[in-house]
């Protein structure tokens, strides 16, 4: 409403409130647009700073450390491929493939679990239900550790209400499997992915749907055809942010299974708390950068997606 | 217009200047610890008990972590201390490991958050002194301690100790089992549980141990502890959830490999709870270990910490120890003493046969085995 | 369009509400089932019957208030670090360097890379740099002083590390929904300062976003146990866990309740935010 009577007095300072490289640059006064550009540097300078210190000092410690030997070693400390080769060896190399396995099963379990869930919440015609099912995604998406450990053993452990309701134990069910570590880290990756998936999903427009349905398509061929090759970006970049936080998860695990499902963060929380070998202190940091170069791999693959999918959106 | 944001910058810099010299500084060129009480190796040194006693109750405060208070009655040691000597006690972290205590240590030197005193499995007390981390101090019986059982350097001391027992729930388990036999049978199937992770918690790793002893392995060779392990897991019988108060309540974990001394303190603990907890000491693994007491090297309360360990030797300390189910070091000298709590002794779990403890060297190749095997053992 | 077709609209309109139901059942029993559980524990003591005395314990269990309290403080502290931080940058590079937005983005990113076990045992390292390396450096004080159990700085700036990547795409998401250019246009041309024209146009118009962050970083916080755990502090989640080895019910009620509080605030802002759009739109067809 605004913008019409505000059709500008000076098509200059328009052009320079656009940003720099639209077509008034040439008439702005060079200044402007060098105030305006070092104004934006000037912002972004805390986060910068921010990120070179609290995020770059660890990195490059753990960067360090995994290539040089431990402090309590007998010998003093030296560059080392050691730490590395001893990380993707014997009971840590099974960590790590237990760890990738688990967090590629639940992220894919929870990308097909919670897109249904989603559609179901948006296509609801209770505005209350949507809105109180997103604020629960957003407290549970970050339920994890060790509630939601003794919530699940209360439930479904050897004793809990359910097993014993349905005499689960009988028929062969552990919850302190890989399977029943799984059903947990669901609890938190479902949500996750609702949280994540719900504005892709507002964002198929009706349109489509009705022009779908006027060609003459049924829903699964409207799904099949229509909606999840556009909404494909989106679940593909949910899919890697659910890997990455199953990935990272730790005290859930660490309070359920203990050691007897391997997987990588127990390790790294063990090794820091020491509990190695003298002189391999820092196996810790090299486990460490493994995680990191996995992850980023990973991750590598989440940003061109997620500017992908946001390009539908608009 | 250009000039309110360059003031509000200016300002918030001038801020975030200040800030950050105030939290600028090097460390103290002199060592902070050069005080006389930091290095002092008795209560000679401070010209007196009563001196010690002055000296402590200056500083005020001690620094203590990773003591539970029902673990071997700790709780009315500590409540004991204060009340005797009105210092104040900052308990953190009481779930922590021995491994946790070694970490503050090290990763809190300087800081006034740092443990005064550290109670440590003697495994872990071994290799924290062998890393420079303990102050020498020699409490008054201190000759009384048997030299199999402290530092030649006095750098610790065992204090209280206990046999590796079997807790179990005769509530929820129709026949408790009294041997590491016995936990093979297929009716206890999901019931047994360990303390901890033997890698990081003492009482799991005697627990291990044990298990070694009872199926033909000797202190010298802990992997038949670790195929026990194996085997109760392929049988189902392991459960893998650490047994705490909480889950034997909740019926999770109903058997509970744990010292005696803990088992025997909960089974008071649990009788108001509906659980009817019983412990036996397994004839075929017999296990026991001591734990040990040492100062803090760069102690931020050194005569506290000094006086701390005084207490935990007297007599009112040791028969502390008796009435939280625990055997106390100095239990010989105070029965030729004459002040040893007989009634408490008598409480005692019954322990048929007499254990040796494992050496130094023992210990170390036993840690090396479980730290390499145990995930191992287990995940099968 | 829709005229040329014979087809019956009200066909496709049974189905949907069928396969719903059972979503939202078989949701519905997942999520809200382990937490019954847990409540029926918290209730439950076997010998005493149905008792609350879990819940009256709370308010006096050892340690309880001050650990929220810390926990408060540091949600506080990084939910204002990260507006300082995200809000003028991500506003800047839409209006005045759109080719830092990319920048933005990959840094906000950097987090999920490395996850809280690795990064707080980088923190752990750097942190053990203090008393080694540079004890002879203006830094060992600052290295001491950001581990001030009162207030640990260091939890703040892991707190804010791990709330970025979250915090980013909220603010992105609220600021598309703004149009910042004609907004800041109009305002410049009203004779607002580039300051004014933000404070005063802008952040009302993202009060949304702002809220939503804020809140989503308090949950993160009050959920965050690893790093707390492994530095030594005793955050919110921390003292949880420490409670629950000798009163298991107090600490699964804590949790519980936590929460259902947490959720409880997500729901009223939500409905703050329904209740101001709705005023909005209704003065907006007014005035046109």
């Amino acid at each position: 409403m605004t913008t019409a009577s505000a059709a500008t007095p000076s098509p200059a300072a328009a052009a320079d409130d656009l940003g720099g490289g639209s077509g008034g640059a040439a008439i702005a006064p060079p200044t402007r647009k060098k105030r305006r550009r070092s104004t934006g540097w000037l912002a972004v300078l805390p986060l910068l700073l921010f990120i070179v210190v609290a995020f770059g000092l660890p990195a490059l410690a753990i960067g360090i450390g995994a290539f040089t030997t431990s402090d309590d070693a007998p010998d003093p400390a030296q560059w080392t491929g050691d730490n590395l080769r001893l990380s993707v060896h014997g009971a840590y190399l099974t960590a790590l493939l237990g760890s990738v396995k688990l967090s590629a099963l639940t992220a894919l379990l929870g990308v097909a679990l919670g897109l249904p869930l989603a559609q179901a919440v948006i296509t609801s015609r209770f505005r209350a239900l949507r809105e109180a099912v997103l604020a629960a995604s957003g407290v549970l998406a970050n339920f994890g550790g060790v509630p939601l450990a003794f919530a699940f053993v209360a439930t479904l452990g050897n004793s809990g209400e359910i097993t014993q309701l349905l005499h689960l134990s009988d028929h062969g069910w552990s919850l302190y499997t890989f399977s029943g570590l799984t059903l947990v880290y669901l609890y938190f990756l479902v949500p996750l992915m609702v949280l994540t998936i719900t504005p892709a999903l507002e964002g198929l427009r009706t349109q489509w749907r009705e022009a779908a349905q006027n060609n003459g398509a049924t829903a699964r061929q409207y799904w099949l055809h229509v909606a999840l090759p556009v909404l494909a970006p989106s679940l593909l970049g949910g899919f890697v942010l659910l890997f990455g936080s199953a990935f990272a998860a730790y005290a859930t695990a660490a309070a359920m299974v203990g050691s007897s499902v391997p997987l990588i963060t127990l390790q790294i929380a063990d090794a820091l708390s020491g509990n190695v070998l003298v002189g391999q202190g820092n196996v810790a940091l090299a486990l460490s950068l493994d995680m990191i170069l996995i992850a980023g791999v990973v991750m590598a693959v989440y940003v061109p997606l997620q500017r992908r999918s946001a390009r539908w959106l608009r | 217009m250009t000039v309110r944001p360059a003031r509000v910058a200016a300002f918030a810099a001038l801020t975030a200047a200040s800030l950050a010299l105030s939290a600028c500084g090097a460390a103290p060129s002199t060592d902070a610890s050069t005080s006389s009480a930091a290095t002092a190796t008795s209560a000679a040194d401070f010209g007196g008990m009563d001196a010690l006693v002055k000296a402590a109750k200056k500083e005020g405060t001690l620094h203590v972590i990773a003591l539970p208070p029902d673990w071997a009655n700790y709780g009315a040691v500590i409540a004991g201390f204060k009340k005797k000597y009105g210092i104040k006690i900052t308990n953190e972290n009481p779930d922590g490991s021995s491994q946790d205590e070694v970490n503050a240590i090290t990763s809190r030197k300087g800081q006034d958050r740092a443990p005064d005193v550290v109670d440590l499995g003697s495994t872990f007390a071994l290799s924290a002194a062998s890393q420079g981390l303990l102050a020498p101090y020699k409490v008054a019986d201190y000759d009384k301690i048997p030299a199999a059982q402290k530092d030649s350097k006095a750098r610790w001391y065992n204090d209280y100790g206990g046999y590796i027992s079997i807790g179990c729930d005769a509530k929820k388990v129709t026949t408790c089992p009294t041997t590491f036999a016995d936990l093979l049978k297929s009716e206890y199937k999901g019931k047994v549980a360990l303390n901890g992770n033997p890698t990081k918690s003492g009482s799991a790793f005697g627990g291990v141990y044990a298990a070694a002893l009872a199926s033909g392995g000797s202190l010298d060779d802990i992997q038949p502890g670790l195929d026990f392990f194996a085997k109760l897991k392929k049988s189902g019988n392991y459960n893998p959830v650490e047994s705490t108060p909480a889950t034997v309540e909740k019926g999770e974990t109903p058997i509970s490999i744990d010292w005696d001394y803990l088992n025997a303190g909960y089974a008071d603990e649990f009788k108001t709870k509906g659980v009817d907890w019983q412990v036996s000491v397994p004839s075929d693994g017999l296990f026991a270990l001591y734990y040990s007491q040492a100062i803090n090297k760069t102690a931020p309360h050194p005569a506290a910490a000094r006086l701390w360990e005084e207490y935990l030797y007297s007599a009112e300390g040791q028969n502390l120890w008796l009435k939280g189910y625990a055997r106390p070091v100095l239990m010989d000298a105070l029965k030729t003493a004459g002040t040893l709590d007989t009634a408490a002794a008598a409480k005692l779990p019954t322990v048929s046969g007499t254990a040796t403890f494992p050496t130094q060297a023992q210990q170390d190749k036993a840690k090396t085995v479980v730290t390499e095997g145990w995930a191992k053992a287990v995940a099968g | 369009m829709a005229a040329l077709t014979t087809k019956p609209a009200t066909r496709p309109r049974p189905r949907p509400r069928y396969w719903r139901g059972v979503v939202a059942l078989v949701a519905g029993l997942y999520f809200l089932g382990p937490l019954l559980a847990s409540v029926i524990f918290t209730v439950d003591v076997p010998g005493q019957g149905f008792t609350l005395g879990a819940y009256t314990g709370i308010l006096g269990a050892d340690g309880f208030l001050a650990s929220l309290r810390l926990t408060m403080e540091l949600a506080v502290a990084t939910i204002a670090v990260v507006f300082l931080l995200l809000v003028p940058a991500m506003i800047a590079t839409r209006l005045a360097a759109p080719r830092l937005s990319s920048l933005v983005e990959i840094v906000c990113s950097l987090p999920l890379v490395v996850p809280s076990v690795a990064l707080t045992a980088g923190f752990v390292s750097v942190l053990r740099w203090g008393p080694t390396k540079l004890s002879r450096t203006p830094f060992y004080e600052t290295i001491l002083q950001i581990q001030n159990p009162s207030f640990p700085v260091v939890l703040v700036l892991v707190y804010v590390l791990m709330a970025l990547p979250l915090a980013y795409r909220t603010l992105d998401a609220g600021l598309r929904a703004v149009d910042l250019s004609t907004l800041v246009e109009a305002a410049r041309n009203c004779g607002a300062s580039p300051a004014r024209a933000v404070l005063q146009v802008v952040l009302p118009n993202l009060r949304g976003a702002l809220l939503n962050t804020a809140f989503l970083t308090l949950a993160l916080v009050l959920g965050e146990y690893t790093a707390g755990a492994i530095l030594g502090f005793t955050p919110f989640a921390v003292w949880i866990v420490g409670i629950g080895g000798s009163q298991a019910q107090v600490s699964v009620a804590v949790s519980v309740l936590s929460l259902v509080l947490t959720w409880v605030l997500l729901l009223i802002l939500a409905a703050a935010g329904r209740g101001r759009s709705f005023r909005k739109s209704r003065t907006s067809q007014e005035t046109s």
